[in-house]
């Protein structure tokens, strides 16, 4: 379902993004791509990131939140208001083995699945397997990646009793699945239960007031809760559980919004309309406090560079933060002013880092900034028609592999790899009641 | 002044400069990183209260595929010294490495070593419907023969010379000390594992971190995981392995202490044979555990092998 070539201008080609060529070395290569969602618009937009120029547009339902896949292979479009979630190959998997790294690189593409239910919001990866919630129906869909790159997919439900803004994570041969408030559940959930494949509660409910926002960072899970956050370990392929409580330190506040350090074991969450925490569930002190200038509107982790994470602001401002120090270290102005007053869903700038490039989306504008992640100046600038939003990017340097000649193996099995599985997103709204 | 005010002066003077003594002291220790907590232990053994030691990867955790930590890349960054294996065992280190910013010496420990190439070469990583080989030529788990482990230590005592003149004798003293203990580990070791009778030493481990141990000391280890814990083990991996436990009657089946024992479980079940108890591959036991020191772990090994490797 190729969209008609939108008349995209390139304003600026920038340095940053144009640093890393396509073809680096004899058998490595570089690609990045861009997946940015309209505000209001059912289309998805691609961009090669590397030549700064578009490759495709895919119709879809409706304004979606994209989340991409751990390896970078899918992107997915889930479109609350439309009723569906759409799976898109990205055309670029990127496998980072820590010592050396794989890349594959083909065109991006609409794959054909397409995961239907009412009102999905929450969506979460768990080692290849995905987990759709749909809020008014209070049923989690759970598919497997690889099934919805191939436009197939076997779709398990999970019935986590009453429709509720929840939450389920497919976990090995468990689910950990969001508790209803039990007078109102319009209210957030109260905690994670973990089931069994057939429904069975195992172990107490981890309690967990006002739940909201999930992340993972290599082989560690949270839940933000009022309280603190619940910190899921695999103990011999079981979930465990551990409450870990927010430092008497903190001010008031709590996290409902988490991303996952990716290179680097740590969980960054907002904490209060002015403020990120840092937080290292390893350490006695776990949390470490950030306050920004103004109000925050986005933050994002560096996949590449793991000692730093971007925190976006309404006057307009893109800061880096150093992890290890726990301090803003460079700040700089892109926009104009985006206001946090209004709806959450308000058009804001949305934080994603491709390659060398922090780029940063400006929904007012049409465009996207470009922001040299070494330097921290900006290097140019995307123009996207209408109110670009939701963005992530895909992609990496590796070795490209000819699976033609050579490197067949007969290994006749099914064999999920065990990635870790973090992924970007943008779910970012604040639930204060 | 009275006699009184210079015995006090002369005491005051004296704790000033007890407590200079002190911060200096404090100040001046050797700041190393060390990978694992085997490396750990050498490097404790050789610096002693002379460095400020911080393990990235602890007590029975498993470095393959450790995810480092913020606190991990701080110490890097403070480090005079850094201590690795080498020979790709830390998948994590470059990056990690490289989020620090670190100025510190980075020293492979196993330069100089005997080092066994990877019969198989590497090791197959598997996306979707096809597979891709990886080349790891190199086998790293060389510990696990002491006169490896020797050549750890004397590279650390080097490494530690290098950044500290001043505590050289020390450094130096320490390691003559540790590798003439390392020299009657040797012998235990080679004693321990003679006494089992030749046709029953065969053992099944997770994974292959015990090569180094086969060729020095003449068990055989099988294992349906490679060198490793990255790549899962194939249901056709299992298969061979069973096979092969069948062939060369492997007399006892291990868990390691890094590792899910499930599928040795398994394994064990399915060839008929009962668990051995646990072998300690790549980290130390808690400090309450057999195998707190590198010592305690070779010992605590062939022992174990010995005592179920020899019983009917």
């Amino acid at each position: 379902m190729g969209r008609k070539p939108l008349s995209l201008t390139i304003s600026l080609l920038v340095a940053g993004l144009a640093s890393g060529s396509a073809q680096a070395h004899d058998d490595e290569a570089t690609a990045w791509r861009l997946f940015i969602a309209d505000h209001s618009e059912p289309v998805v937009h691609v961009f090669d990131a590397v030549e700064g120029k578009p490759l495709a547009s895919f119709d879809i339902h409706g304004p979606a939140s994209l989340y991409r896949s751990h390896n970078g292979e899918a992107v997915f479009a889930v479109q609350g208001s439309s009723d569906v979630v759409t799976a898109m190959a990205t055309g670029i998997a990127f496998h980072d083995h820590g010592d050396h790294a794989d890349i594959e690189i083909g065109e991006p593409r609409l794959t054909g699945t397409e995961i239907e239910g009412e009102y999905p919001v929450h969506f979460v990866e768990h080692q290849g397997h995905w987990a759709a919630f749909f809020d008014k129906e209070g049923v989690a869909r759970i598919f497997r990646e690889r099934d919805a790159l191939a436009g197939s997919v076997e779709i398990r439900e999970v019935d986590a009793g009453v429709p509720h803004h929840g939450v389920v994570v497919p976990y090995g041969d468990y689910d950990l699945v969001s508790e209803p408030h039990p007078e109102d559940p319009s209210n957030l959930p109260i905690g994670i239960r973990v089931q069994d494949r057939d429904g069975n509660q195992v172990g107490d409910l981890a309690e967990c007031p006002d739940l909201h926002g999930e992340a993972a960072t290599g082989n560690l899970m949270a839940f933000a809760c009022a309280t603190g956050l619940l910190i899921v370990r695999s103990s011999e392929g079981e979930p465990a559980i551990e409450h870990l409580p927010y430092a008497d330190t903190l001010p008031e506040g709590k996290a409902t919004t988490l991303v996952g350090g990716r290179g680097l074991q740590y969980f960054l969450g907002n904490y209060g309309p002015s403020s990120v925490v840092l937080i290292d569930p390893s350490e006695e002190e776990a949390f470490r406090l950030i306050q920004l200038p103004t109000r925050r509107v986005h933050f994002a982790v560096d996949p590449i560079r793991a000692r730093y994470a971007y925190v976006f602001t309404e006057d307009g401002q893109l800061h880096q933060l150093d992890v290890l120090g726990g301090e803003i270290t460079q700040s700089l102005r892109l926009t104009g002013p985006y206001s946090m007053d209004g709806h959450w869903r308000d058009p804001r700038p949305r934080v994603t880092v491709a390659g060398e490039s922090v780029v940063v989306t400006d929904p007012l504008e049409g465009k996207l900034h470009l922001v040299d992640a070494a330097s921290f100046e900006k290097t140019g600038e995307l123009e996207v028609e209408d109110t670009p939003f939701s963005i992530v990017a895909v992609g990496g340097t590796g070795v490209v592999h000819d699976h033609d000649h050579g490197h067949g193996h007969d290994h006749d099995h099914d064999h999920d790899h065990d990635h870790d599985h973090d992924h970007d997103h943008d779910h970012d709204h604040d639930h204060s009641h | 002044m009275s006699r009184a005010r210079k015995l006090a002066l002369v005491a005051g003077l004296t704790l000033l400069w007890l407590q200079l003594l002190f911060t200096v002291q404090a100040e001046e220790r050797l700041k190393v990183v060390a990978t694992f907590s085997i490396i750990g232990d050498f490097a404790q053994q050789v610096g002693g209260e002379r460095i400020e030691l911080h393990t990235i990867v602890g007590p029975n955790a498993d470095a393959h595929v450790y995810e480092p930590r913020p606190a991990d890349a701080m110490a890097l960054a403070r480090a005079d010294v850094v201590l690795t294996n080498g020979l790709m065992f830390e998948g994590f280190l470059t990056r990690l490495i490289e989020a620090s910013g670190t100025t510190g010496k980075t020293i492979a420990l196993t330069e100089g070593a005997d080092i066994l190439r990877d019969p198989e070469g590497g090791h197959y990583h598997f996306y979707g419907d096809h597979a891709v080989f990886h080349e790891a030529p190199f086998d790293p788990h060389a510990w696990q023969s002491v006169a490896n482990a020797k050549v750890y230590v004397e590279n650390i005592a080097s490494a530690f010379c290098e950044a500290d003149e001043n505590g050289c004798p020390l450094y130096t003293q320490n390691a003559i000390a540790y590798l003439a203990i390392l020299d009657d580990l040797h012998k235990e070791v080679g004693q321990a594992i003679a006494a089992i009778p030749e046709g029953r030493r065969v053992a099944v481990v997770s994974h292959h971190a015990f090569r180094y141990f086969e060729d020095e000391y003449g068990v055989v280890f099988l294992a349906p995981q490679g060198l490793s814990t990255e790549a899962e083990a194939t249901a056709a991996d299992v298969a061979s392995l069973i096979d092969g436990i069948r062939e060369q009657r492997a007399a006892g089946v291990f868990a390691e202490n890094i590792s899910n024992p499930r599928l040795v479980e398994q394994i064990a079940d399915e060839a008929g044979l009962t668990l051995g108890g646990t072998l300690y591959s790549d980290a130390l036991s808690a400090p309450d555990g057999p195998a707190s020191t590198y010592v305690e772990l070779m010992r605590h090994n062939a022992t174990t092998l010995s005592r179920v490797l020899a019983s009917d």
